[in-house]
């Protein structure tokens, strides 16, 4: 009885240190996620949503990856789910509006994002919420002019916006280039801005055509939106195929006709040399078989 | 009597001898590493160029830096048999046999190895049905194949006397190289007619040999100077080939000199004179490939551009920099301080000194071609961590030492098969004495 004692509280004084070293392993902090949704409407279809979830490491924001947020149109619940999302290595996920919420949608000119983070073994869980009334651009050009409106929907009226800070600018494969030296302009009391187009001489393809946009960038009201419109402003530009002419880069059918009389002529009159001394041992050999 | 009793003594003495039991060793051991060599050959044909060390960034190591050395060991052919022969230097005349043997072996595997590096040797045969003119390396292979050829008959019609005198020695020959030397030169009877058609064709092959021989080198030196890289994009190219290969290859014939008058007893032939000619000459060209190595390095380093910074560094005083000073070391500067002095060109000397350009030059050709490739403008992005570094696989190895001692071999069976100084020459120029 008393060795049985003795192992219980053995055994006893073993499960306390386990859960001690437990209690200690769950009182490590777990980290705060900081979480962002920003608004997108690109050429007035179907809005999106782009998620950032970040977190402090060492006083630096830093991206957190493989966070999964639940997103929702005015109120978390299922009927309203926009759905779900994980973020990738920068720690950015998005998702378009799904017309699982087309009716939700149509219930109000202004609606509120909500993006809810359960929490995990890392993280503790976190709230977002953005609200944005529904907008859009029109953009109208005319003999070089480009006007962008900037619309607010009221009721069921799209109403022109003042004040509304904008881009136009010239859509290129590296970014957008301002159509003039204005970098921004702002929206006036009929909503509209207008810009000259001063890139004259743009390269714009074989057909010409420029990609033109006008964008509204983070606006606390509207999000982002931008519209793009096409346009015949550019230069042609008739790309010169030299793959067919005499270059040093062609194939060798190809090689430029200067080099291939040098080259051959030097490479002909070395091997001239040499078969004539070969011929010069034959004529040696036969002097050898006159003796 | 046709002879005097002297005449049969030089013949005697320049006979071909057949090989002693070093000899044997010797070219045992040389056939070892070439049937080692063979098998990593076999190992890189039966899986591919992965069984070597190169990757995306150094497509080109050790073979190319082999395929440079064996290039630049070549040349020395036309600088003592035809640069030294229209110059009218006349000491030079029992070195011409010497140096036509290294330069045929050299540029015989400076062929082979170009093939060991394309990987499927069946690319060779592409090259002649699908080469462009255009390409440099279109160039290097038409200019070797025509240096071969060249070399070839540079040590051929400088035989044809010998053949005959050696057609005497059937007994010595033995049956087998006897009837080989029939084959080859029973023609020659020495009559004046042959003399002069010999005598105009090698003059011939003399002016012709160097600027074939310049362009091969400075063609190779082009393969690299026609990319744009680091180390490589400059103008100084050629010349610092062409300096550099003289240098390499008169310190092969001075070790050659060395190890057939040992082996041969040819104290008499190849005297101390030789050696102390050959060393002026190996400090002319030791102080020449040392400027071109200041003018190639020096300048770069001045300017320490941020696009070469990294290959600079590497080699100054990073990864490759002790490589780097034992081939300025080793391979240029002592060996310049030693030949300064009279007792530096005496034949022991001589020699040591012979094999420390022959190493340093080979790991100067190490030097041009690593860093450059693991130093390219376009940092590396998003590549594995091998492609970072390169020290070649033991197949790489195994080819190379392969490949140097075929070379070796080659040398050492035609020295087993021909005079390795010419015979008639020595004769004539005895004559020529004694009148």
């Amino acid at each position: 009885m008393k060795r049985l004692y003795k192992n219980f509280s053995a055994l006893l004084a073993l499960a306390l240190v386990f859960a001690g070293y437990n209690t200690f392993a769950q009182a490590t902090p777990k980290g705060d996620l900081s979480i962002a949704i920003n608004y997108f409407v690109d050429n007035n279809t179907v809005p999106s949503l782009l998620v950032r979830v970040k977190t402090k490491v060492n006083g630096r924001f830093q991206p957190v990856e493989g966070v999964s947020v639940n997103l929702f149109l005015d109120k978390d619940s299922a009927g309203t789910a926009i759905g779900r999302v994980t973020t990738n290595r920068k720690g950015e996920a998005s998702i378009f509006i799904p017309v699982s919420v087309k009716k939700q949608w149509a219930t109000s000119v202004k609606h509120t994002f909500l993006a809810t983070f359960k929490g995990d073994k890392k993280y503790e869980e976190g709230k977002a919420d953005l609200t944005v009334a529904r907008a859009k651009i029109v953009l109208t050009t005319a003999d070089k002019t480009i006007t962008a409106t900037v619309l607010e929907l009221k009721d069921t009226t799209w109403t022109p916006v003042k004040g509304v800070e904008l881009k136009i600018a010239i859509k290129r494969l590296g970014g957008d280039l301002p159509v003039n030296e204005t970098p921004t302009f702002t929206t006036d009391s009929t909503g509209q801005a207008s810009a000259d187009f001063k890139r004259l001489g743009m390269p714009g393809g074989k057909s010409g055509n420029l990609t033109l946009i006008a964008k509204v960038e983070d606006n606390e009201l509207y999000g982002n939106l931008s519209v793009e419109k096409t346009v015949n402003w550019g230069v042609k530009f008739t790309p010169v195929n030299t793959f067919n002419n005499r270059t040093l880069f062609a194939t060798r059918d190809k090689a430029p006709i200067w080099l291939q009389l040098i080259s051959y002529s030097i490479l002909f009159a070395v091997w001239g040399v040499l078969v004539f001394l070969v011929f010069n041992i034959i004529k040696i050999r036969k002097i050898g078989g006159q003796v | 009597m046709e002879n005097s009793i002297t005449d049969e003594k030089i013949i005697a003495d320049l006979l071909p001898q057949k090989f002693g039991k070093a000899g044997k060793i010797w070219v045992g051991v040389l056939t070892v590493i070439c049937l080692i060599g063979l098998f990593a050959y076999y190992r890189q044909l039966r899986y591919g160029l992965i069984v070597t060390a190169m990757r995306d960034y150094v497509s080109w190591g050790i073979y190319i830096s082999n395929f440079v050395f064996f290039v630049a060991i070549s040349l020395v052919g036309s600088l003592i048999t035809a640069i030294f022969r229209l110059a009218g230097v006349k000491w030079g005349a029992p070195l011409t046999r010497i140096a036509e043997i290294i330069a045929v072996a050299a540029i015989i595997f400076a062929s082979l190895i170009i093939i060991v590096d394309m990987g499927s040797p069946e690319r060779f045969y592409y090259l002649f049905t699908h080469g462009r003119i255009q390409s440099p390396i279109i160039w290097d292979v038409i200019v070797i194949t025509t240096y071969f050829f060249i070399s070839i008959l540079l040590l051929y019609y400088p035989l044809l006397p010998d053949i005959k005198i050696l057609l005497r020695f059937k007994q010595k020959s033995g049956n087998g190289l006897h009837k080989f030397y029939n084959y080859i030169g029973s023609f020659w009877q020495g009559t004046p007619a042959q003399f002069k058609l010999s005598e105009k064709a090698i003059n011939i092959l003399c002016i012709t040999i160097i600027p074939v021989a310049f362009t091969i080198h400075t063609v190779t030196s082009w393969l690299f100077a026609t990319t744009y890289r680091p180390g490589w994009d400059s103008t100084n190219f050629g010349a610092y080939f062409i300096a550099g290969a003289f240098l390499v290859g008169s310190g092969a014939v001075v070790v050659a000199m060395y190890v057939f008058r040992k082996a041969y007893h040819l104290e008499k032939y190849i005297t101390e004179i030789h050696f102390e000619k050959m060393g002026r000459v190996v400090v002319l060209l030791s102080l020449l490939y040392l400027y071109f190595n200041m003018n190639e390095f020096l300048t770069p380093f001045f300017k320490m551009k941020k696009s070469e910074e990294g290959y600079l560094n590497g080699l100054f005083s990073g990864d490759f920099s002790v490589v780097f000073w034992f081939a300025i070391l080793i391979g240029i500067i002592i060996p310049v301080v030693i030949l300064l002095f009279r007792q530096g060109r005496k034949p022991l000397p001589m020699f040591i000194v012979g094999i420390m350009v022959i190493v340093g030059a080979w790991f100067k050709r190490y030097l041009i071609v690593t860093p450059t490739l693991l130093n390219p403008f376009l940092p590396m992005h998003d590549v594995p961590a091998s492609y970072h570094h390169y020290f070649p696989s033991w197949e790489e190895w195994a080819i190379t030492m392969g490949s140097l001692a075929g070379a070796l071999l080659i040398i050492t069976i035609l020295a087993r098969i021909f005079p390795i100084i010419p015979i008639q020459e020595t004769l004539t120029e005895q004559h020529e004495k004694a009148i």
